[in-house]
């Protein structure tokens, strides 16, 4: 895909801060897709999507939106992305409808029946102020905004993080809803159940790097996991990409080609289990 | 107009409506009349501590704004305060020389020079909170402990001046609309002073706050 067509291209992006490095980060977005961008917390993605977005100035890298590069084409790039983040607390003690009216004089390509729209499919009303509103509703009333504005890129920083079961289910919805319109996602998270009920690709960071850029299904494919009830037998050992210890025993994380190789009674892992063996391994 | 809109609607704190009616501290006897503009750096110092608290400048930044437009467009909003007040002590300079003049023992007079120490006042607030404040914007107390130290410095200073320095003395704090020439001239040079540090102060701003890493 040429970057011109991807509606965001991360190249080499580096921010060095004095306890942590973000290094030299890439990637690519595909048009119409879900992205899940995944880690633990302080592997790097608030970073990342904070430099992506301006807020903190990165050291070395590039940022294209749609081929336009984001420190000289902001003003025309805003224009097309909402950023939705769980700490969003904005004006607490204003009405909705101030923040509202002021927002939208931002945004030529306002429009005001999606913005309606907006806020009757999520059940907002516009008197209620952002303290008297859920974490939930916060989230839902930055996409209205978002939507209203016809952004065709939602870059959103952990929304579901805080959320009751129910209101994650529901916000999952929503992104997929958003898809099937045609919007590109890029949702940060260390929930990765939310994400195997929406994402189409993955972005996996450790510690800074970007260690896995691919489709959902093409990472969890990658690996097997075996389930010991005792010790774990030497030739899984060896092929260990990570281990943990469970009720029952241990769980081991395998290449899937090694696990086929070597016959052993594996079963596909889900992504947290992915996430979580490769973290314990790269701590080890 | 866009962005002041928005520093109007979103940012603008009660003290900003209030403090500019301190200008009628000038009826009081014997007050230094320039600390009226101290209460108003007070109602900016206000505004940028509840911008602070409201993640304001996260918030434009997710707006098709520029750093350096966030920047000016709260320095206009402080101006327009500024002027608020300086309209209102207009007025109430009027209304004192209405009611009958008198001395002033505790600095300037309540005359056209008032004006210009309030431009003073001002673009020395200017030149010191906001570089101070856009290099940190979580040190918003630090800036404005800075500010008015210097402000208050010179408050004292134009008192002392009132006493001690013959053109001061005999030209400047005295009853309009003697010496009216030289009063509009220094009132004049003190808005030059004032536009001039103002410019300055922004320009430094935005250097410092194009590299500023914002905490979300």
């Amino acid at each position: 895909m040429a970057a011109n067509d991807s509606p965001l291209d991360v190249q080499g992006l580096t921010k060095n801060y004095p306890s942590f490095t973000l290094q030299s980060v890439s990637f690519s977005l595909r048009p119409g897709a879900i992205t899940g961008f995944i880690g633990r917390n302080g592997a790097g993605k608030t970073t990342t999507l904070n430099s992506i977005l301006g807020y903190v100035k990165k050291d070395a890298g590039e940022v294209r939106f749609w081929g336009l590069d984001m420190e000289r084409d902001a003003d025309r790039i805003k224009q097309r992305i909402g950023f939705v983040s769980a700490g969003m607390t904005y004006y607490t003690r204003k009405p909705l409808k101030a923040i509202t009216a002021v927002t939208r004089s931002f945004y030529p390509a306002w429009d005001g029946a999606a913005y309606q729209n907006a806020l009757k499919r999520f059940g907002l009303e516009e008197s209620k102020t952002p303290a008297a509103l859920s974490n939930g509703m916060k989230i839902k009333y930055a996409l209205a905004l978002a939507l209203s504005h016809r952004a065709e890129l939602l870059i959103l920083d952990e929304p579901t993080s805080g959320l009751d079961p129910v209101s994650r289910e529901e916000l999952v919805e929503i992104f997929l809803k958003l898809r099937d319109e045609g919007k590109t996602i890029l949702f940060s998270t260390h929930i990765t159940s939310d994400l195997e009920k929406c994402a189409d690709q993955i972005l996996f960071i450790q510690k800074g790097r970007l260690t896995a850029d691919m489709p959902i299904d093409e990472f969890t494919d990658a690996y097997r996991l075996l389930e010991c009830e005792g010790d774990v037998p030497a030739q899984a050992q060896a092929l260990s990409l990570g281990e943990r210890r469970t009720r029952k025993g241990r769980t081991v994380l395998i290449r899937r080609q090694d696990a086929q190789a070597a016959a052993l009674p594996v079963r596909r892992p889900e992504l947290e289990e992915i996430m979580v063996h490769l973290e314990k391994e790269e701590e080890r | 107009m866009k962005l002041l809109k928005k520093e109007l609607r979103l940012c603008l704190h009660p003290t900003a409506y209030l403090m500019p009616l301190l200008s009628a501290l000038i009826l009081v006897p014997n007050y230094p009349y320039t600390v009226s503009c101290f209460y108003v750096t007070l109602s900016i110092f206000f505004i940028c501590l509840s911008a602070r608290e409201n993640h304001d400048a996260a918030y434009t930044l997710s707006l098709p704004v520029a750093r350096k437009d966030a920047v000016k467009g709260r320095v206009l909003l402080s101006c327009c305060v500024e002027t608020a007040q300086m309209l209102l002590l207009a007025v109430f300079l009027f209304l004192k020389s209405k009611i009958g003049y008198e001395q002033n023992a505790a600095g300037m007079d309540a005359n056209l020079a008032l004006l210009g120490e309030a431009f003073l006042v001002y673009g020395l607030f200017h030149l010191l909170f906001f570089p101070r404040l856009y290099r940190d914007l979580n040190q918003v107390g630090k800036a404005f402990a800075v500010a008015s130290c210097a402000v208050f410095l010179y408050i004292v200073l134009s008192v002392v001046f009132t006493y001690a320095v013959p053109f001061v003395r005999d030209t400047l704090d005295t009853p309009d609309p003697e010496h009216q020439t030289e009063k509009l001239l220094f009132t004049a040079a003190c808005a030059v002073f004032y536009a001039a540090a103002t410019v300055l102060s922004v320009r430094v701003s935005i250097k410092r706050f194009e590299q500023m890493d914002l905490q979300l």
